[in-house]
């Protein structure tokens, strides 16, 4: 499974997706004793599962760090696997760093996943707008093949998407990176039927007024949807963050590749060195994480209202 | 649905409308204004690939400067009497099922643990989710060296405890599970999270009533909690069916689809046949094949959840 | 966001004028309207970052790492002076299919590096297929470097329908490296301090001189790293199989010619070489490596290439051409050398510049010969200080019978024809697989392979 893949998870008919913070009581308020009973024993022994499973899940990060943090021979020493006989060393990040690749393929994978957000969301949400609120020939017809392609996995389309590039010489541009993976299906469902819950009498008056729809979207729809616009920008965003199938076959040119392509694919010149491999590798996952840790509510709501592609 | 407005205004004519762009304005409605850029983005890189992939399939285009020329049903007949291609078919359906179990029940029991309201919260959820949030070729290079036969932890941990280590990535009947496992640790964070948020929405007077009924914990769980996530885990599960199926980074990053193919899933056998074998015409064959056996197991899907919510 | 498409949006129509747009055109067009949407058409304005680079700069991309990536920095630098005014930017890709792969699309979408490393090997695959431009012989004679500058057998490689499509750097054998000392102590050093390859001619004596090995070093004999890997247990299997005397005989469209009982002799040799008591069992590329280098071994069967690490931890450490066990003397090889990938409209002064900076470093080649590859370009082979070099030298005997892998589209290193082979000779020697199914296992794959419509 990609992490993209939810970006385009089908999604069916159904109640569209409450906002989490609607329906969510905080969980401590209802306290232990409702879901798993007041005994002491019980809460121990799910603590002690849940530490169990934490260790676990830590582990694994935990290990590349401390790998990144001792000298190559450290690192690839059999013997004395745990502690570093040379002690610890920011070497490794060091060159890393000072070759300078990984912060231009941050920087890459950041442009990329902005102009996606970006050009997802805007179309996305006229386009949900259309769907929700206005009538013209075909609408229901357009909307139907809409949700039809949600179920066609992009995967799939690497190879006319490829051919489609060599078409257009775009092979080895940002443009062929970023275009098709602007188009989301699931993000047009799930921003119209977001559009159905917001109460017609809101933009009554300003249709008396004679507003246009223009006006309507951007003056009434959207300061009402902001919630609903970073749940799903954040979502969109991660997505593309972390993308790699595509970018790994859209780019073959490293300044363009983006961090996931880049760091799989461009060796540096010097081999296998387990510090410097688990150095990038801590860097490439800093920024997404520092992220979790300050807005962990924000990426949480928006997985919960987004990740189910409307259901 | 919503029933649409009925009178869809026109665009106020606060300029003087002047050129292509007001010709178009004027021409059309504005509700399929509206929908226009997504339409031409929509038309450009999904139908039209659709189509052109179609065509492809159909012809022996390859990545060489030639002309292609059509061949008809060539590609389909050579795909079914492909015996890698159904090796890469079975993995995959074999990959979804042992990925899509634990990916349901793990984060499920891990949505119930913290559900509990017990104390650290915060720290549950990072340890949980924040592997989602790798970017994937990070789980490549992390993973490849946790099960590194002679340097990884895991061997490490195995030997210290007096096991043998294992060959994870390189032994032909485990490194499927090896690949499993990564994705669990990697994945299982998004559904965990989705739970969580369902968990959230089961009303507390359920859990009234059956307290004051004297139901213990364990009932409470098995006649309250999960009757009431029974839609939100079939769900779950099906979303997880379609990604499992759609498996390729992960496995291309840590086995190359190897040993001895034990690991291709279908999308990196059409990676290869249309890219490192150049031959992007039958790799557009294998993507229809696949894309026949998706639809086919998204509409089982579809009519056994429905069935089960009735 | 919000503002309707802008004007250039209205060509995007197919209902519009379709008469006056090509299908291309109207692409184009709709794609300029997806660039309005992202703010003034920044972005079909992104080219790749080659259109912006210095016009000085030669991009070439390659695929060493390890030692060898480290010496070639150095070539470069000694090349410089041959190259005046120009830098050459390296890019390291990750060896293998995955490298080839990319290459090609690089190449197909004509935005690839200005030059690249590729393994002659590969050329019969490549050069068909049109993603490669030839070099310009009268400029390389320009710059010193001409036909009769290299071996006939290697220069003969790189050719097709009479053009020039491959400018060999080197030729790198896969060899035996070994660390004196134990060597010695096991008995297996003749006089001179050369290896006694009579110890190993014989699949029974070379299995023999393993156990010695073993107990020389007190630990493990022979190390050989193929686990996971995609062309270790081809280069083994594909040398031995050629002492044998044999050969494949690759028809395109047709069923191939080989001796099942000469391949089933060699993969039986093979497993009895990773046997798991003398000689280590589970070993991928870098394990191996580690374990020769840890002296856990005191031999290791490898490409030459990674004589700079092996001398990084044994400064002494000796090399011989890879033993006659079969009896026909052959040592596998292949040749790493220059292509110039597809550019729809090159530009000739940088072109010459491409062909300035690869004449430059074939002539500097006494510095890649460091690394243990023998270089192509004959005068360097010629000099004094080339002899001079250890443990180099020794095995400069093994380029008199080299063989690179069959011409046919589907060989050829870091493709998926030998990772194919090498998972069956991996599921032979580490997973049981009998050597007489897993040698008609690989029969099968390769008319597989054969039946496959070439892409050319």
């Amino acid at each position: 499974m990609t992490s993209t893949d939810v970006r385009t998870r089908p999604a069916r008919r159904t109640v569209s997706p409450l906002p989490a913070a609607r329906r969510a009581r905080p969980a401590v308020q209802r306290g232990p004793n409702l879901t798993l009973g007041a005994g002491p024993l019980a809460r121990t022994l799910a603590l002690a599962a849940l530490a169990v499973l934490a260790v676990i899940w830590l582990l694994p990060m935990f290990w590349a760090a401390f790998t990144a943090l001792k000298s190559e021979q450290d690192a690839s020493d059999p013997l004395h696997w745990i502690w570093p006989q040379g002690g610890f060393t920011l070497d490794a990040f060091r060159t890393v760093i000072e070759r300078g690749d990984l912060p231009l393929w941050m920087l890459n994978s950041f442009f990329i996943a902005a102009a996606v957000t970006v050009v997802t969301v805007a179309v996305s949400a006229m386009a949900g707008y259309a769907f929700s609120r206005t009538l013209f020939r075909g609408r229901r017809w357009l909307f139907t093949v809409t949700m039809a392609s949600i179920l066609v996995p992009p995967q799939l389309l690497i190879v006319p998407w490829f051919q489609q590039m060599l078409t257009l010489d775009l092979v080895d541009t940002y443009a062929a990176v970023i275009l098709p993976q602007t188009v989301a299906p699931a993000m047009v469902f799930i921003l119209k039927k977001h559009f159905d819950t917001i109460p017609r009498e809101l933009e009554e008056a300003a249709r008396i007024d004679g507003a246009s729809h223009a006006r309507i979207f951007r003056s009434v729809m959207l300061p009402l949807s902001r919630p609903m616009l970073a749940a799903v920008s954040i979502f969109v965003f991660i997505g593309a963050w972390n993308n790699f199938l595509w970018p790994f076959v859209s780019t073959s040119d490293p300044a363009l590749m983006t961090l996931p392509v880049g760091i799989t694919a461009v060796k540096d010149a010097y081999g296998v060195q387990y510090a410097q491999t688990m150095a990038s590798s801590v860097l490439a996952a800093l920024p997404l994480v520092l992220v979790f840790v300050f807005f962990q509510r924000h990426i949480v709501k928006s997985v919960a209202t987004t990740g189910l592609g409307g259901q | 649905m919503s029933t649409p407005l009925a009178s869809p205004g026109r665009p106020r004519a606060d300029r003087t409308p002047r050129g292509l762009g007001a010709a178009v304005r004027r021409a059309l409605p504005p509700g399929l204004l509206f929908a226009l850029p997504f339409l031409v983005l929509f038309a450009l890189f999904m139908l039209w690939p659709m189509v052109q992939g179609v065509w492809m399939s159909l012809t022996d285009t390859s990545l060489a400067a030639h002309e292609p020329s059509f061949i008809g049903l060539d590609n389909y007949t050579e795909a079914f009497g492909d015996a890698d291609m159904w090796r890469a078919m079975w993995n995959t359906v074999w990959f979804t099922v042992v990925s899509t179990v634990p990916l349901v029940a793990v984060a499920l029991a891990m949505a119930l643990l913290v559900h509990t309201g017990l104390p650290g919260q915060w720290v549950w959820r990072l340890a949980f989710f924040a592997p989602y949030l790798l970017p994937v070729g990070v789980i490549g290079l992390l993973w490849g060296w946790l099960y590194q036969p002679d340097l990884g932890l895991y061997n490490h941990l195995l030997q210290a405890v007096g096991l043998d280590g294992y060959a994870w990535l390189s032994d032909e009947s485990i490194a499927l599970y090896a690949i499993v496992i990564a994705t669990l640790w990697w994945t299982v964070g998004f559904n965990f999270l989705l739970f969580l948020a369902a968990l959230q929405t089961v009303p507390d007077h359920l859990y009234e009533a059956a307290a004051l009924d004297g139901a213990g914990a364990w009932r409470r769980l098995w006649h309250v909690t999960l009757p009431q996530l029974r839609r939100i885990t079939g769900v779950i599960t099906v979303l997880q069916i379609l990604a499992s199926l759609k498996v390729f980074d992960q496995v291309y990053l840590l086995t190359k689809g190897g040993p001895n193919g034990s690991t291709r899933p279908v999308v990196e056998y059409l990676y290869d046949m249309g890219f490192t074998g150049y031959r992007l015409g039958y790799a557009s064959a294998i993507s229809y094949v696949f894309f026949a056996f998706i639809v086919l197991a998204s509409a089982v899907q579809f009519v056994a959840l429905r069935r089960r919510e009735k | 966001m919000v503002d309707l498409p802008g004007p250039r949006a209205a060509s995007a129509r197919p209902e519009g004028n379709p008469a006056a747009l090509s299908r291309r055109g109207l692409l184009r067009a709709s794609l300029a309207s997806a660039a309005v949407l992202l703010g003034g058409g920044a972005l079909a304005g992104c080219g790749s970052a080659a259109a912006a680079s210095d016009p000085r700069t030669v991009r070439m991309w390659d695929l060493f790492s390890g030692a060898d990536g480290a010496l070639l920095d150095e070539l470069i630098g000694v090349a410089g002076p041959d190259m005046p005014g120009t830098r050459v930017e390296r890019t390291v890709l990750e060896w293998g299919p995955p490298y080839y792969t990319k290459l090609a699309m690089a190449s197909a979408g004509g935005r690839g590096p200005d030059v690249a490393v590729s393994h002659m090997s590969r050329l019969a695959g490549y050069a068909p297929l049109g993603l490669l431009d030839s070099w310009d012989t009268g400029l390389l004679a320009e710059f010193g470097v001409r036909e009769q500058d290299f071996a006939d057998a290697v220069w003969n490689r790189t050719q097709y329908r009479g053009r020039t499509y491959a400018v060999p750097l080197d030729t790198h054998p896969f060899i035996v490296f070994y660390h004196p000392d134990t060597a010695r102590k096991a008995g297996l050093l003749t006089g001179a301090g050369d290896l006694d390859l009579d110890a190993f001619a014989g699949p029974e004596r070379f299995v023999e001189a393993g156990r010695e090995l073993a107990k020389a070093s007190g630990r493990q004999g022979i190390a050989f790293g193929y686990v996971n890997d995609t062309a270790q247990g081809w280069r083994l299997f594909y040398g031995l199989y050629r002492q044998t005397g044999n050969d494949f005989d690759l028809p395109v469209g047709g069923r191939v010619t080989a001796n099942v009982d000469a391949m089933t002799e060699v993969i039986a040799f093979m497993r009895k070489l990773v046997d798991g008591r003398v000689n280590p069992r589970r070993l991928d590329y870098p394990a191996a490596i580690a374990a020769f280098t840890n002296r856990q071994t005191g031999m290791i069967l490898s490409g030459e290439w990674e004589l700079g690490t092996f001398r990084a931890a044994d400064p002494e450490v000796g090399a011989a051409p890879f033993p006659t066990v079969f009896g026909t003397p052959a040592v596998y090889a292949d040749s790493h050398s220059f292509v110039l990938p597809r550019r729809p409209d090159p530009d000739e002064a940088h072109r010459r510049r491409t062909h300035q900076a690869v004449a430059a470093i074939l002539k500097a080649g006494q510095v890649w010969a460091k690394a243990g590859h023998i270089p192509a370009y004959q005068p360097v082979t010629r000099t004094r200080d080339y002899a001079r070099l250890e443990p180099q030298s020794r095995y400069a005997v093994a380029a008199d019978h080299v063989v690179l892998d069959p011409a046919v589209w589907f060989a050829g290193a870091g493709s998926d024809f030998q990772n194919s082979m090498s998972q069956v000779l991996q599921r032979a020697v580490l997973d049981g697989l009998a050597p007489d199914r897993a040698a008609r296992a690989m029969v099968d794959r390769i008319n597989t392979a054969l039946s496959q419509p070439s892409p050319a």
